[in-house]
């Protein structure tokens, strides 16, 4: 993923946000974590970079699909 | 004039004769309908033929055949709107059929409905896939109507939809599917969708007339409707290239035919920097807290030679993910659940897209390799409606019906039926869990409701209940009754299943299965 746009994997809503705008990250790394039929579905990092920004905040409500922030590379 | 030079002039005559009707066949429904295609992005007929088979490997078959029910179609039919033949994919006979739509809508008729007869019954006897590359717009007019129409023309071929397995079927739906190209998709191994074709049983236009209201074309058959909705279709593509890789793609897995083993590729260097890297993600991939979700699929492409995963219907009956993929060059099938989506209790949908998946790899000797972390099957109303007891079922005896090597592991939860379904106890050849699995009849908190249902109880006694519900759960439990013949690291999972693989091979039948789901249905 080229544009660096993270993406809710699932539908569901934030649970838990563990990464802050700014922030150095590694792909692949946890940046938050939905809730989504009681499970917690981790959003991963989709490039190496910094995160640019978040759209989100934890309670969200969010759609598959979704952007949730923008990692810039 | 002697005998030689009168017979020069006549073969002359002749072979001017065949050169005409040959060009004028290959020229299909002429320069203005081609024309207009190609502004649209799409390949013609004999594009696609040439896009899917090895340069200068089409043997064509019924060149010359043109429509003979109705005269003044004679001049109208170039081919009769089908394009049959052989050929090879990456140095592999196929047979392929592609629908000329510049042709009468590439109309079934009886030319090219002996067209395709012939083609398949060749391909089905000498051991050859068969490529379908769809387009249609279902049966002739006037040709087909009446008595005659009936009587001589579609009803001829008892054999026409018999679907057993002999030989791989792959299709693409590259357009209007209506009609043959609906059918023979639906009864196909591996079937690839273009953006903006329609696969329907009639068009969106004869479905307006019949129901009296505007049916839009992508609401009755389109790719959202067939990869989300119904499961008739293993993968959506942007352009008609597209769809004749991944058919190359989807080949190059399968044998040729059911009575030989998939081909195999060179195995990957385990000593690379890659599968170095694949193993030690595999300690990582998946948490350890029930609750916590991940990408099965993670685990599959860890697993697996690098890049060799290709997975079926991606967006259908998402708790469960299905697909081809090779270990050590090997084709092997991968049935895994997904706690990414509803902690990967597996539903309806999943029940259909594994029943189908594992027919097809027992139907061409592919091994199958099941990857269990499921709380059970969702319950529920809406399954109840949609008969879930049955497509358990169907999944069940398809499961135990198997003669390809199964190797299950359980990675986390295993828990009911369910546990059976992916292979648990003597439902697989060989059965391993990693240090995190658990398998019980229900989730142990559950239970301890279950039992103590419409009764006061306080807690001190639901801990004691929970207790014993929990008793034997874990896996030196499975492993002491030897219900899990291996216990394994999660980072050893590739070269366990590698070995396995090796020696559950089939060698008394030289990796042939017994095929005994061959002419089970394509749809459930």
């Amino acid at each position: 993923m080229a544009n660096g746009e993270i993406l809710a994997p699932v539908s569901g809503s934030v649970w838990k946000i563990e990464c802050t705008e700014g922030q150095a990250v590694s792909e692949g790394d946890t940046l938050m974590i939905l809730e989504s039929m009681k499970m917690e579905i981790p959003v991963e990092a989709p490039v190496s970079g910094t995160i640019a920004s978040l759209t989100v905040k934890e309670g969200d409500p969010v759609e598959e699909d979704a952007v949730l922030g923008v990692v810039t590379t | 004039m002697s005998i030689m030079e009168s017979s020069d002039e006549r073969n002359l005559v002749e072979l001017d004769e065949l050169s005409r009707r040959e060009a004028w066949a290959r020229g299909m429904g002429g320069p203005e309908k081609l024309r207009r295609r190609a502004e649209q992005g799409l390949l013609n007929a004999r594009e696609r033929v040439d896009c899917l088979l090895d340069a200068g490997s089409f043997r064509e078959s019924g060149l010359l055949g043109v429509s003979s029910m109705v005269d003044a179609d004679r001049e109208k039919t170039p081919a009769d709107g089908k394009v049959t033949g052989y050929g090879k994919v990456d140095g592999r006979r196929v047979a392929v059929v592609s629908n000329d739509f510049t042709v009468k809508g590439a109309s079934s008729s009886m030319t090219n409905m002996r067209k395709i007869g012939h083609v398949k019954r060749v391909a089905t006897e000498r051991g050859m896939p068969i490529v379908w590359l769809g387009e249609s717009s279902g049966a002739r007019m006037p040709d087909n109507m009446g008595a005659r129409g009936m009587g001589t023309l579609l009803g001829n071929d008892p054999m026409q939809y018999v679907r057993d397995r002999q030989t791989p079927w792959a299709s693409a739906v590259l357009g209007q599917c209506f009609g043959s190209s609906a059918w023979y998709s639906c009864l196909s191994d591996f079937t690839v969708m273009r953006k903006g074709a329609v696969l329907a049983v009639a068009s969106h236009g004869l479905a307006s007339l019949a129901i009296g209201q505007k049916v839009e074309p992508e609401d009755l058959g389109g790719w959202q409707l067939h990869s989300e909705k119904t499961g008739m279709v293993d993968r959506v593509v942007e352009t008609d290239e597209e769809a004749v890789e991944e058919i190359k793609t989807f080949l190059s897995y399968l044998p040729s035919h059911c009575n030989e083993a998939p081909p195999r590729t060179e195995a990957p260097d385990e000593e690379s920097e890659t599968l170095r890297a694949n193993r030690e993600r595999l300690k990582r991939i998946v948490p350890e807290s029930r609750r916590q979700g991940y990408d099965a699929r993670k685990v599959i492409e860890a697993v697996a030679d690098p890049d060799s995963f290709f997975e079926f219907k991606p967006k259908f009956g998402r708790v469960a993910a299905t697909g081809l993929a090779r270990m050590g060059g090997r084709t092997v099938g991968f049935v895994a659940n997904n706690p990414m989506f509803k902690a990967g209790a597996l539903d309806v949908d999943a029940c259909e897209k594994i029943t189908r998946f594992v027919v097809m790899c027992d139907s061409f000797n592919v091994p199958l390799i099941l990857l269990v972390d499921t709380p059970g099957f969702i319950i529920g109303i809406e399954g109840e409606r949609r008969k879930a007891p049955g497509k358990i079922m169907n999944f069940m005896a398809a499961i135990q019906l198997c003669t390809v090597p199964k190797l299950s592991i359980i990675l986390r939860k295993s828990y009911g039926q369910a546990y059976l379904n992916m292979g648990g106890g003597r439902n697989s050849d060989e059965v391993a869990a990693w240090p995190s699995a658990e398998v019980s009849f229900m989730d142990p908190a559950y239970s301890v409701d279950v039992v103590t249902w419409d009764r006061n109880v306080d807690e001190d006694e639901r801990e004691a209940l929970r207790r014993v519900m929990e008793r034997d759960a874990g896996v030196y439990g499975l492993a002491e009754i030897n219900a899990v013949q291996t216990v394994l690291r999660p980072e050893n999972t590739r070269d366990y299943l590698l070995e396995m693989l090796d020696i559950h091979t089939a060698r008394l039948s030289k990796g042939i299965g017994r095929h005994r789901m061959a002419n089970w249905p394509t749809t459930f």
